[in-house]
């Protein structure tokens, strides 16, 4: 899923506080997962600007509504009859739904409630680590199932450099070296031959470095 | 007087120090550009250092694409310690329009980011504030797109102005061979205040002027350019012509300098040169 986590309520305080009709939108899948843009933190985070309007005693509505999805015309239809009654709207979806929203309605400031980190997954409750970059040429057949490019320090592609120690990274004892885990994982798998195998030099133009990317699919297309 | 030198492909350096040799006394520095068009090749440090180390100067070109803030810092360190003392910065094209398609684009620092950088260093402290033993001295180029007009003139205009306040020093424009195709840029910059240089560019066919004339935006090639080219019984010969009578106009229109480029026909600089009345 997509990690979002709580932006600085300084931040959003910024952001909206020009505006005295606000209307905080949520959605219901990833961030709500982890806990940074569903029903629920839209509802505290409504509480915390209502109460930081009354203590400037400023008269700001602000509602609170939450999507299926963001990142889908259809449920952002929902809101078209509202739209036109709010100054601003505070998306607490992950970038691609504060985008979506703002494409949808022009006349309306979209503005982000969240900082959307990485593509992850929750370790424990509390935790959420990364697991994917979306480099667009997936290799994990390869590694045993544990992705380099998202989890070693320096996307390394053929086995880890030397500051591994002890199944940690150099950078931080608090980080698992992703090659310590390739290798073991390998290992249990018996696949260590795998290992044996150079990989060939990434291509990196499916990643981010190919300018911004798309998936077209004329088989599944209307 | 600049003139463009691509460094070689490879490590045989004898035709770039041939071709500026025979030029040197005539042009006042090389620009180098870093990789133009993504396509790899030796870099700009490394060219610009090999000019200087001939008493050559150079303009050398330093590109947000390819390098993080540590390796460009680093690499003004060496070109300044090294005696480069023009530098020019540029965006760099997408790794799409060249010979290596797979290869990662670093853009770490935009070219705003990067002016600052060089301030920053030329003040004394790296771009963490951590001092410099010894600082680098830089005059300091960009590119401006002279050929724009209504809005996007604007917009160009009030980038110029960034840069200008992040510390750009001088503009090199992109191909010019009508100085009329310029005017809207022109009633808007005091050329006595902003010094601006356009590059001349050779054209090496009547194709490669067809081309630019139908494709390249903002670049504006007049119909009578391309008949007379058309028209020549030697159109190599015509296309230099060309070349020299343009910088003769650029010259006499008062701007600060010009910079002949000629992409991978550098043995023909010195053509031009002589042509120029
Ligand atoms: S220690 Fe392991 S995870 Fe860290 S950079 Fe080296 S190989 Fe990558």
């Amino acid at each position: 899923m997509i990690v979002a986590d709580k932006k600085p309520i300084e931040e959003i305080i910024e952001s909206v506080k020009e505006f005295k009709k606000i209307l905080i939108l949520g959605c219901n899948e990833c961030v709500t997962v982890c806990e940074a843009g569903g029903k629920k933190e839209v509802g505290i985070l409504a509480s915390a600007l209502r109460m930081f309007f009354l203590n400037q005693g400023k008269d700001v509505k602000i509602d609170e509504q939450t999507l299926e999805r963001q990142c889908d015309h259809e449920y952002l239809e929902e809101i078209r009859d509202v739209v036109d009654q709010y100054e601003a709207i505070l998306s607490l979806a992950c970038g691609v739904g504060v985008q979506f929203t703002a494409e949808k309605y022009h006349s309306t400031p979209i503005l982000p409630g969240v900082n959307t980190c990485f593509l992850g997954a929750t370790e424990q409750r509390g935790l959420w680590t990364e697991r994917c970059q979306a480099c667009g040429s997936c290799i994990l057949a390869f590694t045993g199932g544990i992705c380099p490019v998202s989890r070693c320090a320096k996307r390394l592609l053929n086995g880890p450099c030397g500051g591994s120690s002890k199944g940690k990274c150099e950078i931080s004892k608090d980080v698992d070296c992703a090659w310590q885990l390739i290798i073991d994982r390998l290992k249990a798998l018996g696949k260590l031959d795998e290992y044996e195998k150079v990989q060939p030099i990434k291509n990196w133009s499916t990643d981010r470095a190919g300018g911004p990317r798309r998936v077209v699919r004329e088989d599944v297309a209307l | 007087m600049l003139a463009e030198m691509e460094p070689p492909k490879g490590v045989d350096i004898s035709v770039m120090m041939e071709n500026a040799s025979r030029v040197k006394g005539e042009i006042d520095a090389f620009v180098v550009p870093e990789m133009s068009n993504a396509v790899m090749r030796m870099s700009a440090l490394g060219g610009a250092l090999l000019l200087q180390k001939n008493g050559m100067d150079t303009v050398m070109q330093v590109c947000c694409r390819d390098r993080n803030r540590l390796a460009l810092q680093a690499d003004l360190l060496a070109a300044g310690a090294s005696g480069v003392k023009h530098i020019m910065v540029v965006t760099g094209e997408d790794p799409g329009f060249g010979d290596h398609h797979q290869a990662k684009a670093v853009y770490d620092l935009t070219l705003l980011e990067l002016l600052d950088a060089i301030e920053k260093m030329e003040n004394g402290h790296d771009m963490s504030g951590i001092d410099l033993c010894g600082s680098p001295q830089f005059l300091v180029g960009s590119t401006v797109n002279a050929g724009l007009s209504a809005q996007a003139l604007e917009s160009e205009l009030s980038e110029m102005n960034q840069k200008i306040k992040s510390g750009v020093d001088f503009f090199i424009t992109p191909p010019l061979f009508d100085i009329a195709s310029i005017k809207p840029f022109l009633s808007c910059v005091d050329l006595s205040k902003t010094p601006i240089i356009p590059t001349v560019l050779l054209l090496k066919s009547l194709g490669m002027a067809r081309y630019m004339a139908r494709n390249v935006k903002h670049v504006h090639i007049p119909d009578e350019l391309v008949r007379r080219i058309q028209n020549a019984p030697d159109k190599a010969r015509e296309c230099v012509n060309i070349a020299a009578e343009t910088v003769h106009a650029i010259k006499e229109h008062g701007f600060s300098g010009v910079c002949i480029s000629t992409i991978g026909w550098e043995d023909k600089v010195p053509d031009i040169l002589k042509n120029i009345s």
